[in-house]
């Protein structure tokens, strides 16, 4: 789950895909230049004068996998109290000058980490790093702020999960598949948890999360590598390192049966969301899933579509996820099952299939177009200013290293059809699965 | 990122935005330039060359959309688009589906009220195979009968599952209760009822009488030869068989007058969405980039009037805003935010306060400028890739407006004055004549709501259709 600051009806707007395949234009077409800051902070530039603006990443490796029971939520919290106030941009300041100055921001928070977002034209850029190392260095916490923004939070849940029955379902999803790890509870936060942090931990969560060693920043767009690194040497450097997030070290033990959980809610639909533990993104397996994830599930021609939605005519759509994650994670499968559908007869038709990879070898075309599809997506994440920044960061915060971008490309020509049916017979057999069903209470019955 | 189904919705509401924001700026920057070709058979061909990424990106539109919806059957022209790629002369819908996967092409086509627009994009070395695809489903879609029946049965269901989250829902309820049985009035998309009644022979008289090449504007932008490719547009698309054109005109809805409030009754609901306004511009608006910028003020950015009071200072909302979906015709002007129960009518007391604020006191100087500066700074972005671009010359060729829509548009945002503000606040933002809708918890907040309109309707959400009730016709 990764929620936004600022969403509304356009929300989708923001939404940046992840995950993409390298590519036959690699490095040399889009090259990075990289430094680490005498603080710590990791920089990487890459110059592209298409447009006259830039767009500006900052990942802190602080997400909700560092909270506790009690302060779950606080990450998300942390980054809405990120634009609300420091010693120089006082409650309100950022966003009005970064607005009068032709700026835009926003930020997102996922299990893993918090991520602050500057688009903005090249004419801000002195001002952007202004702003920037004010709130890193000097924030601060007006009691006032912390209480309304409590509220937005609440409304934000309320928007996001509440009334929202695939938000719903997902929460309970991973509180039941994840039964040690942190990343049982959700990045938003339970609801009592938001009505209850404490100005304390507000400031010990910024101790804890916002050092610059903590963190890795990309520039992309109309700047030089050298102009960047001397605008960081005069705002960001000379902020003080602090000690960083303690090591989550809880380890989910293996999954040893199936899980299954039931809502009941008002819905017009029933809804059927299934979990599957997969190592965390720095796997060497992470290639071979998510080509068997092309596959099953993306595009009209995918075994899942086919089966499901076209021949059995059983869903609405059927579709995969994950996303990228510092610890083991979850592959999720949502399925909507279509009106009078049993969501169990949707489950049946997907287990088949996930048993079908397992037991045979893909055809030699299927894996050729989902290397054709990884390719693809890497230049459509290339396309724009802002992809290249988050998928850069991406890369270089869970994967270690930025050119690993540029290498997936070979990597996922390396897999094997033999790999494709293993990590189908390792990750998606019955015991490693949780099954979440949402039925409708006074809305339209699942079974007719 | 978790919900590839949620997000496919949301992104479509996301389109009218991105719509309203196009109408935007630029001085330093200019459209890259491109060239226009009308083909023997009427057939206009737009094409811009944009090199960096190996992408080509196609568009289409057919100037016939849900305004030309049969009334009764609404979501027509949704479905003909639905079915164009789903079985050609040379293709059964499987196949379709694997050629176009074969090489990662996407491919879309959905009707708005004014035109359809089909959209697809291939890598650049698959661009032959890509324009015989795109060009496949655009001029030989056989409609199956067993593929129609399907695509049907999913919409009706589509329909259901978008009512489990309100927002995705709330345009077609708030668009049918402002305009009523006016063409805008349509849900796009048609409704549970309306799609039971659309027959294939619907859909192919539909796609005879609008999908012609004199009705059509193929639009081809992205890393590619233009002269190669014109070449291959006359080879495809010459021998289109020019049927007569048969325009379609769609009247100006006339704004309502008084209050009117619907209140679409979600039991379980523990927020209320609510959306305010009335009947709003057209695209060509000759004062469409004041407005923008005054709106950008009261709805448009964080930092707006409306974002500021509702969200930001009193911790209402996670987020208000407001647009013009600017159409053909006047398209509609919303007010959009959402609340928790308890404090629905606070929200909607402030969001009417900052509304009659704006016309009261109109815009200051330093407002405009900080308007006029966040709209320069955030276009560039907006016209990006080669995507954007063919969306934005194809939007200008549809509406009659040109490149100067960009090029001027840095000069056009200098000349809005305070004064010109006002003028523009006066003629354009509705004040005292408000449509109302809410959807929400009837037991909850129906009694307190009713003071903001002399004249008051209710229906449930789970009843089929959006407003006016399907069944029962007009209320």
């Amino acid at each position: 789950m990764k929620t936004v600051r600022f969403g509304g009806i356009a929300a989708a707007i923001l939404c940046v895909a992840l995950f993409v395949a390298g590519a036959a234009r690699g490095q040399q077409d889009y090259p990075v230049s990289a430094r680490t800051l005498k603080n710590g902070m990791k920089v990487l530039v890459q110059t592209d004068h298409s447009i006259p603006n830039v767009a500006l990443y900052i990942f802190y490796r602080i997400g909700s996998r560092n909270e506790r029971p009690g302060t779950t939520g606080l990450s998300h919290f942390f980054e809405h109290m990120m634009f609300n106030g420091a010693k120089k941009y006082g409650p309100g300041d950022l966003d009005k000058v970064m607005e009068a100055n032709g700026g835009a921001n926003n930020a997102y928070t996922t299990r893993d980490v918090t991520v602050y977002q500057d688009w903005f034209p090249r004419s801000a850029l002195a001002l952007i790093y202004d702003i920037e190392s004010d709130r890193i260095r000097d924030l601060s916490f007006d009691p006032q702020k912390v209480k309304s923004e409590r509220e937005v939070v609440a409304s934000e849940r309320r928007l996001s999960v509440d009334n929202e029955n695939s938000g719903v379902l997902d929460e309970q999803l991973w509180a039941t598949s994840y039964i040690a790890h942190p990343y049982q509870w959700p990045v938003v936060g339970w609801m009592s948890d938001i009505e209850q942090w404490t100005m304390e931990d507000l400031k010990h969560h910024f101790e804890m999360g916002y050092s610059p060693n903590n963190a890795t920043m990309v520039v992309v767009g109309d700047v030089s590598a050298d102009e960047i690194f001397i605008l960081c040497e005069n705002y960001i450097e000379p902020i003080l390192t602090h000690a960083p997030p303690p090591p989550v070290t809880t380890v989910e033990p293996p999954q040893m049966g199936e899980r299954r959980l039931v809502v009941h809610k008002a819905a017009e639909l029933p809804l059927l969301m299934l979990g599957y533990h997969v190592p965390q993104s720095n796997n060497p397996d992470f290639y071979a899933l998510n080509i068997l994830r092309t596959i099953l599930f993306q595009g009209e021609s995918s075994r899942m579509y086919q089966r499901l939605v076209d021949k059995d005519q059983i869903a609405l759509d059927v579709s995969s996820e994950v996303e990228p994650s510092f610890d083991p994670s979850m592959v999720e499968v949502v399925a909507q099952p279509k009106q009078g559908v049993d969501p169990q007869a949707c489950e049946k038709a997907i287990y088949e299939e996930l048993e079908r990879a397992a037991n045979t070898l893909v055809a030699d075309t299927e894996l050729e177009k989902a290397k054709n599809i990884r390719l693809v997506e890497f230049y459509r994440q290339m396309r724009t200013i802002n992809g290249r920044a988050n998928t850069i960061g991406t890369y270089e915060v869970f994967f270690g290293d930025y050119n690993k971008l540029f290498e997936a490309a070979k990597n996922y020509s390396g897999v094997a059809k033999e790999d494709v049916q293993r990590v189908a017979k390792v990750y998606f057999g019955a015991n490693n699965r949780t099954v979440a069903t949402l039925m409708p209470e006074n809305g339209e019955k699942a079974k007719e | 990122m978790r919900r590839g189904r949620a997000i496919a919705r949301l992104v479509r509401i996301a389109v009218v935005f991105v719509l309203v924001c196009s109408i935007a700026p630029a001085q330093t920057l200019h459209l890259p330039p491109h060239e226009k070709v009308v083909l023997k058979n009427g057939l206009t061909v737009l094409l811009l060359e944009k090199h960096g990424v190996p992408l080509v990106n196609i568009s289409a539109i057919v100037k016939a959309g849900a305004g030309s919806d049969p009334s009764g059957q609404e979501g027509l022209a949704t479905t003909t688009a639905g079915l164009l790629r789903k079985g050609t002369k040379k293709r059964s819908a499987q196949q379709f589906a694997a050629d176009l996967d074969y090489i990662g092409g996407e491919f879309e086509a959905e009707a708005g009220p004014d035109f359809t627009g089909i959209r697809a994009e291939f890598l650049t070395k698959d661009l032959a195979r890509g324009l015989d695809l795109f060009s496949d489903a655009l001029l030989h879609p056989t409609f199956p009968q067993d593929e129609t029946d399907k695509f049907l049965a999913q919409s009706v269901d589509a329909v259901k599952s978008a009512k489990d989250d309100p927002r995705s829902v709330m345009m077609p309820y708030y668009s049918g209760y402002l305009y009523g049985t006016h063409p805008y009035g349509r849900p796009t998309g048609g409704d549970e009822i309306s799609l039971k009644r659309i027959q294939r022979e619907g859909v192919v008289k539909f796609y005879e009488t609008n999908y012609t090449p004199g009705n059509t504007i193929v639009a081809v932008a992205g890393e590619f030869n233009a002269a190669e490719t014109k070449a291959k547009l006359e080879e495809l698309f010459g021998a289109w068989d020019p049927r007569a054109v048969k325009d379609v005109v769609i009247p100006g809805a006339a704004p309502t007058k008084g209050k009117r409030l619907l209140l679409v009754d979600k039991p379980d609901a523990s927020q209320t969405y609510f959306a305010i306004g009335n009947v709003g511009v057209a695209a060509n608006d000759p004062d469409r980039v004041a407005i923008h910028v005054v709106n950008t003020i009261l709805g448009g950015r964080f930092t707006s009037e409306l974002n500021e009071a509702l969200r930001v200072e009193s911790g209402y909302t996670y987020g208000a805003q407001s647009f013009f979906d600017q159409r053909k015709m006047p398209g509609p002007f919303v007010i959009f935010s959402f609340t928790k129960n308890e404090t629905t009518t606070p929200a909607i007391d402030l969001a009417l306060k900052i509304l009659a604020k704006l016309h009261k006191d109109g815009v200051t100087e330093e407002q405009l400028k900080s308007a006029r500066s966040y709209i320069k700074g955030q276009f560039p972005p907006e016209i990006e890739t080669s995507r954007q671009l063919a969306r934005t010359i194809t939007m200008h060729e549809f509406y009659g407006l040109g490149d100067d829509e960009v090029n001027q548009l840095e000069a056009r945002l200098d000349a809005v004055t305070p004064g010109i503000a006002r003028q523009v606040i006066g003629k354009h933002f509705p004040a005292e004549n408000l449509v109302f809708v809410l959807i929400g918890k009837a037991s909850a907040i129906g009694p307190a709501v009713q003071k903001y309109a002399t004249s008051q309707d209710t229906r449930l959400i789970s009843d089929p259709g959006f407003w006016p009730a399907p069944a029962a016709g007009k209320k």
